[in-house]
């Protein structure tokens, strides 16, 4: 009875032979019990069937050793109370049957339980068998469902057998709907080459990648990069075909923007082509057909002076001397803006290119012009550049000669040419002289063809120099600028690439 | 000066092929300062200057001799000059005769195709007279006086 008081936990906890004992102890006393009341107010001769009940019990629940210790306790209890003398545990040969029933009993239904055991032992086993391979596959595909691709697996009749999230997010039918369906039909795919063909290559090795056209749900469009896998089983036979899809509508759409632009591009080249073209026949029309014209009023001046100098008064030779002067004047700038224009359409050839050797260059080029001149120089250490040497060389030329021609006026000339920090990549060269400089507010003039800060019987020119450097740098990648003020000098900056 | 005149008769001819007559007077004017005008023979386009060199057409009762140098000018009408060229320094008969383009254009392209095609000389004419005047003088100086022709060129 005490069992009863324990907490369920605390019974759970005893060992097992602990348990079995107590349960048969419990059996057999209260079939004791049972027999004891059923023979005073029943009937006699009842008494064996509950000792035959305790026994099942305890040899069901309890196992051999229960079988065995109720088996003992049945016979004992049975000889005390039931057999004569009563009270007494003398054994005669007439107790031996219901002894030898309580041992077949006890061993028939031992061996019941213990194939019950063994039976549900299997089917546990078999079970958590199975379970572990329902949870095995149950990962499989939630983890194939997390992915955001396109997965499903049809069979060698395109008839879908499974359908992932990815492939329901994208095509907009669920996998209840999709599978046990004809995939070419449902998706209404269209193939980039004949199906036999694919089928082919599929056979051949086993994969097959390349974009197919189908329609969603919805009826709209997609494109996907399609990568097909076959399945084989163990006889080598081809069983199914795995395929994974990704969306790329967009890169496609894209893909065909770009080409159009590029098309677009190609237009614009050639247009742009023909334009540089008729450029370039304007460009030989001015050489030719302006030049003609201009030689021949200088010409024809020239004949008139000679041949009615003495005629004309001095006014008379003086305007005869402004056409000749005039004409010359336009001479030099169509050869100057031919030159300019040459720059802009000639090839470059680039190489690694000294820029102090670039200025000795430059300087004995512009010698001519020094002579006569108190010119104090000073060179620091240069760069090397990369880029066409000739065009660089003439960058130096302009610079040079240009405060050579500025410095004119003073009786000293200080012109310094130097390096300043550049930018990675590119150096800095600039070019400082001392002279009548120019006001920072024109200083966006200074490139333009033809802009000039200063009037033509102060400094020659015909303000082509600066934009022929502009144009240089600019082919180059670089930029020029420069800094000054009235009376105070200036200095010209150009930057190129070092690589 | 006293050198050129001393060799006077030994002038050669120049064949002109200029189609613009203030070019061709300009031309003739710094020629006669130095007594070279009277040989030279203009013709104006390249279908003539072809015909002159081939004693055909206007020109089939000219002498047999070829002109001691000729100045060539590029932009001529029907035949233009590059074309003209062509035709001479392709012909084994033509290709020995000095050929010196004289042009307006300074396009690098017309220069460097009268090069390839086998020209002696090019030059730009200058704007200023007097460069212009020196560079005509010195050529008919140079082709028609100093240089020693080809043989079978016409010498006066």
């Amino acid at each position: 009875m005490r069992g009863e008081d324990w907490p369920k936990d605390r019974f759970a906890e005893m060992s097992t032979p602990v348990r079995a004992c107590s349960l048969v102890f419990f059996s057999i006393s209260l079939a004791v019990g049972a027999a004891l009341v059923l023979d005073r107010y029943i009937a006699h001769d009842l008494e064996v069937p509950p000792f035959l009940f305790a026994v099942a019990v305890s040899a069901w629940y309890g196992r051999a050793g229960g079988a065995i210790l109720a088996l003992v306790l049945s016979c004992i209890s049975f000889d005390y109370f039931f057999v004569q003398p009563l009270h007494t545990l003398s054994v005669s040969a007439s107790d031996l049957p219901f002894f030898a029933i309580f041992a077949g009993f006890a061993s028939l239904v031992t061996w019941f339980s213990a194939i019950r055991r063994k039976v549900e032992e299997e089917l546990r086993r078999a079970r958590d068998r199975l379970e572990v391979v329902v949870a095995e596959r149950t990962q499989q595909a939630s983890l194939l469902n997390l992915t955001h691709d396109t997965i499903f697996v049809r069979d060698m009749n395109f008839v879908i057998a499974y359908w992932n999230r990815g492939a329901e997010d994208l095509y907009g039918w669920s996998a209840e709907e999709a599978v046990g369906k004809h995939s070419t039909s449902l998706l209404h795919t269209v193939f980039p080459a004949p199906l036999e063909e694919i089928l082919a290559e599929l056979m051949r090795t086993g994969r097959w990648d390349g974009e197919l056209q189908r329609s969603k749900r919805d009826g709209s469009h997609v494109i996907v990069s399609s990568r097909w896998s076959l399945q084989r089983n163990d006889g080598d036979r081809a069983t199914a075909i795995l395929e994974t899809n990704n969306d790329i509508t967009d890169r496609k759409r894209r893909e065909r923007e770009i080409e159009g632009l590029n098309q677009e591009l190609t237009k614009r080249s050639t247009e742009l082509e023909g334009t540089n073209k008729e450029l370039e026949a304007f460009a030989y029309s001015v050489s030719h057909d302006l030049r003609a014209p201009l030689r021949h009023m200088a010409g024809y001046s020239e004949l008139l002076q000679k041949r009615a100098a003495n005629v004309l008064d001095e006014k008379g030779n003086h305007y005869i001397l402004m056409v000749i002067e005039s004409a010359k004047r336009m001479g030099s700038l169509i050869d100057d803006l031919l030159s300019f224009s040459r720059i802009g359409r000639a090839e470059t050839q680039k190489t690694l290119v000294n820029a102090g050797q670039l200025v000795k260059e430059a300087l004995s080029e512009v010698r001519q012009e020094t002579e006569g001149r108190d010119i104090a120089w000073t060179f620091g250490a240069l760069p090397d550049f990369y880029g066409d040497r000739s065009m660089l060389r003439l960058v130096l030329v302009n610079l040079l000669s240009n405060a050579i021609k500025f410095t004119r006026n003073r009786p000293r000339a200080e012109i310094e040419v130097g390096s300043a920090g550049g930018q990675n990549g590119e150096a800095v060269v600039f070019v400082r002289d001392n002279g009548v400089g120019f006001d920072m507010q024109y200083a966006n003039k200074l490139f333009g063809v033809f802009q000039r800060l200063h009037q033509a019987n102060e400094f020659e020119g015909t303000g082509i120099g600066l934009a022929t450097v502009q144009r240089i740098i600019h082919r180059h990648g670089g930029r020029v600028w420069a800094e000054g003020g009235v009376d105070r000098g200036a200095t010209f900056y150009f930057s190129a690439p070092t690589q | 000066m006293t050198t050129y005149m001393t060799t006077t008769n030994k002038l050669g001819r120049i064949l002109m092929v200029e189609d613009d007559p203030k070019d061709v007077e300009l031309s003739l004017t710094a020629l006669e300062e130095y007594n070279l005008a009277n040989e030279v023979v203009v013709v104006n386009d390249g279908v003539q200057a072809l015909d002159y060199l081939y004693h055909r057409g206007t020109f089939a009762n000219t002498g047999v001799e070829n002109p001691a140098v000729i100045l060539l000018d590029l932009k001529l009408p029907r035949i233009d000059g590059l074309e003209v060229l062509k035709h001479i320094k392709s012909d084994d008969k033509l290709k020995m005769i000095p050929v010196v383009v004289l042009t307006s254009s300074k396009e690098e392209n017309d220069m460097v195709a009268s090069y390839k095609l086998g020209v002696n000389a090019y030059v730009v004419k200058p704007v200023d007279f007097h460069d212009f005047v020196n560079a005509i003088r010195e050529l008919g100086v140079f082709w028609a006086v100093i240089n020693e022709p080809p043989p079978g060129s016409m010498k006066r």
